[in-house]
This record gives structure tokens, sequence and C-alpha cells, in this order.
């Protein structure tokens, strides 16, 4: 078979299939911990959009509006080839603060929203019958912020890979140039990109059915 | 599991369609238009029109016959382009020689077209005619580092005289077989040299690009490996996406990148594919311009 074979010098023969992994771990080593620092500084956020100190407020406001609404390979070039330039520092490193500033954005957002959807009269009735400030945010808050949340953090975590595909332009190989440079030098761009695209759709379904784990454990009460 | 298998089907059946709409596109193409897309890769000062005009400008100079008028579409990178002449949205490409064999040798559905800019190969050198059909290879530097660029000069010129350039050209370009890929050269390490960071590609074999194993390799790399030594300084290869060279070097996250160039010409303005701030070496290597095409059934 023809295609097989070309399939197999593609993507396995000689190692290609080790350098394959390669960019796909630093794909996901650049996801996984700029979604953690991410959520984190999500959340610091969020907080600050919805508080009551204004000047924090303000920034909240800005900082979402302006990294959610630029792309954010500006924002990675801007800091690679700008801010920290002479700086030093490793391009995976300047790429994971760039993605987790990027996803706080989206992250304070989504927690913002969810804030709103919980029903006021539920934070009064929790107050009236005796509860802190903390043990209703605590038990009754946050249980729900966090279904509501969850499926569009899940899509915001599947956005996250894909927008992770932009950090060839500051030094990095990851998936989508390991894809690139194996067309470039196989001279196949078809099969090599649609190989290239199931691999990242074998990630994202990986991130759905672990996503999918966490409603089993809570007995699957997703609606 | 069945949910996978049936997106998996769904994106092969749509992958298969968007083959043949786009063979059939390039059939009715030929027949209803009268212009010729030639697809190239970006020049960074000037845009798809004006890349139109100077062409038509030079074969006009020359006084070549082409049957259609050309229309040139710019690409950041090969591959896009190459996409774009297998679905048949450009008709032609144009490639450097050494790539373009790459190509045909690798891509069975593609020819080099036997035009007026393939006919004898060193057509661009009789009486230094048609030098806009050619390519220069050169090192960038900005140009704070005008000590390294001299330096660059004095070894490129040495290179050449001692028939260094000639030998690696033979090795790495003119003898090189179909679907043979020389390994890697393996870069010196001098103790206690100052580095200079190069920035690589991987876009353009056989110059340029990355093995299996995820290496950087081809001509470029063994000419910067023979560079590294008469400079008497080590190399670190910085892989990088084409469009990030410019400015990798200005912020000085590289201190050398490759960049081609038309040797000479009266139409195409010099800064066409320069940025400012930014100074090439001599030439190290210089190629003949082809157009490659899909095969005709």
């Amino acid at each position: 078979m023809e295609i097989t074979d070309l399939i197999y010098k593609i993507f396995i023969k000689d190692g290609a299939w080790l350098t394959i992994s390669k960019g796909l771990w630093a794909t996901v080593q650049i996801s996984a911990l700029s979604l953690l620092f991410g959520t984190i500084l999500g959340s610091i956020i969020c907080f600050f959009r919805v508080g009551k100190i204004k000047p924090l407020k303000i920034f909240a406001q800005g900082y979402i509006s302006i990294v959610r609404g630029s792309p954010v390979l500006m924002l990675l070039m801007l800091l690679f080839y700008g801010v920290f330039a002479r700086s030093g520092l490793d391009p995976i490193t300047v790429a994971i603060i760039t993605f987790s500033l990027h996803t706080a954005a989206h992250v304070a957002e989504l927690l913002r929203s969810s804030l709103m959807a919980v029903d006021r009269g539920q934070v009064e009735a929790a107050r009236t019958l005796g509860f802190s400030k903390i043990q209703t945010f605590k038990l009754v808050v946050l249980p729900q912020i966090l279904i509501i949340a969850k499926p569009v953090f899940q899509s915001t975590v599947i956005n996250l890979i894909q927008w992770t595909s932009v950090v060839g332009y500051v030094t990095i190989t990851d998936l989508t140039r390991v894809i690139n440079n194996i067309a470039s030098r196989t001279m196949q761009p078809m099969i090599t990109i649609i190989g290239g695209m199931i691999i990242y759709l074998a990630l994202s379904y990986t991130v759905q059915w672990i996503f999918h784990l966490t409603d089993k454990q809570r007995g699957g009460e997703t609606k | 599991m069945k949910k996978l298998f049936t997106l998996m089907l769904m994106l092969l059946v749509a992958a298969s369609f968007t083959g043949c709409g786009g063979g059939g596109g390039t059939t009715t193409e030929n027949q209803t238009s009268s212009t010729t897309k030639i697809g190239i890769l970006e020049y960074l000062n000037t845009n798809e029109q004006q890349f139109t005009g100077y062409v038509k400008k030079i074969v006009g100079n020359y006084s070549i016959n082409i049957p259609n008028p050309q229309e040139y579409k710019f690409f950041s990178n090969l591959t896009s382009m190459q996409m774009a002449l297998e679905a048949g949205q450009i008709d032609e490409m144009s490639a450097l020689l050494p790539v373009a064999r790459y190509m045909v040798d690798r891509n069975p559905k593609m020819q080099i077209l036997e035009d007026y800019m393939t006919t004898g190969t060193n057509n661009y050198t009789k009486d230094g005619q048609a030098l806009e059909f050619a390519n220069d290879f050169c090192l960038a530097f900005t140009t704070q580092n005008t000590a390294l660029k001299i330096a660059a000069d004095a070894v490129v010129a040495d290179m050449n005289k001692d028939g260094t350039l000639a030998k690696l050209t033979q090795t790495y370009i003119t003898d090189l077989k179909a679907n043979e890929e020389p390994a890697p050269v393996a870069f010196e390490n001098i103790e206690g040299a100052e580095t200079i960071k190069i920035a690589v590609t991987g876009d353009l074999p056989p110059f340029d690009y990355v093995n299996a194993e995820g290496k950087a390799a081809g001509f470029n790399t063994a000419f910067l490996a023979e560079l590294g030594k008469r400079l008497h300084k080590n190399i670190e290869l910085v892989k990088i996406d084409s469009g990030a060279r410019a400015a990798a070097l200005t912020s000085g996250q590289a201190d050398v990148a490759f960049w081609t160039v038309v040797p000479v010409s009266q139409v195409i303005p010099a800064n066409a594919d320069k940025p400012d701030g930014i100074e090439l070496s001599a030439p190290y290597y210089r190629s003949a311009i082809v157009h490659v095409a899909l095969k005709k059934n």
C-alpha cells in the first residue's frame, strides 16, 4: 500500500514519532502550566473585578478588555521580543507567562458570569440564617459556580491548547512547528497536516474525557 | 469511542472532498481565466500588486514572451504555497531551483516548468541578464552588529577562494540524490569562545530543514558549522518561524538570520525584502528561480 508507506515515512521513520512526541510534550507542558497559573490569576482578577475597591476594579476591567480584545500572538511577540528580550528568560517560560495572562482574562470573565448567574436571594437567605460571609461563599455560592462554570471552562481549556500553536514564532518547537517542519521536509503537507489535526483532536478528546471523569465522581450531576 | 470514530470518518470525507474540489478547480481555472496566478514567498516591504508590476516590467525589459498575464500571490511559507498549488488556488509556484528539485523528487504530483526561466538553468548568468530571476543567499545582521558582518564577509570570501563553498554545494545540493537527506553536521564546541545565536527556520529544504530526529540540517547548517570554525565562535541554532526572523534580529534573541535577495535589479528596489536596521553579508550561494506546477493528466 502506497499510502501506508507514506504515512509510515512521514510519522514514524527515523524517530519522527519521537520528534512529534517531543513537540506534543511542549504543547501539553505550556497548556497545562498556563492553565494552572491562568486559573489562579483569573480567580484573583475576578475577585478584584467584582470587589468594592475602585482602583482594583478599574484595573481588572482594563486588564480583561485589553487582553481579551487582542490576539494572543501579538501579546506573545510583544513579551518575547520586547519586554523580556534582554532578560535571558527561556522561551517556554515566556510562553507560559503569556498564555497564563491570556487565560486569566478569560477565566476571570467566565467566573464573573457564573457568579452573576447565582441567585442573589440565596446569598441573602444564607446571611439571614446566620452564615458568615465566608461560609456563604464556600457552602452556597461556590458549589453552584463550579457547576455553571464547568462547561465554559472546558472549552477554555480546549481553546488554550489550540492557541498555543503560535509558539513557533518564539523559537519553541511545539506540535504545530514539528508538523510544519515535517511537511516542509517530506513535501507532503496535506497528509502531514491532517495527521497533526488528528493529534490535536486526540488531545481535546483527552481533556473532555478528564472532565467527564470528574462528572462521574460527583454522581454525574451535570445536565 | 463511537463518536470519536464518526468524527474521524467525517474528517476523512471532508479531506477527500477538498482534494477533489481543489483538483476540479484547477481544470476550470485553466480553461476560463487568462491570468496565470503565481505563488511566491512574501517580500517584506512590497505588496502583491507592486511585485506583479515589477515582474511585468522585467519581462518587458528583456522582451521575454509569456502567453498569459501573470499575477503574483504572496505566501509566508513553502508549505502553505504548496498546499495552494495542490488545491488549485495558484497555477504555478516560484521556487529556488534546488528547492524545486527537492520538491518534485518527493512529490510525484509536481513538475518543474520548462519555461523561459528554466530553459538552461544557468540562463541568468548570461551577460548578467535577468538576474532578477535568481536569488542570493546572505546572512542578515542588525546594523549594530557590523563587526560580525565584516568578519563573516571575510570568511565567505575565504571559503569561496579555497573551494569550500563549492564542495559544500556539491555535497548538499548538486549531488543530493532523490529522497536522500544528508545527516546534520556536528557543531564543534570551542572552549571559552563567544557564542552567536543563529536563527534557522526549517522551512526551506534542502538549504534549511529539520530532520526526522528534530535536528536542524541542510546546506545552511553545514555552511554555519564551517563559519563558526573560521570565526572561532560557538554557534547556537535557534529554530524559529520565518515570519519572526526580523523581530528575532532586532530584539537580540538571535544575532544572525538567513536572508535571500535578488542579486541585481533595475526594477525591484533594494529594500523590497529588507527591513530597516538590517544589513546583509556577502552572498555565499546563488540560485536560479524556477516555476513548479502540478503535472497535467
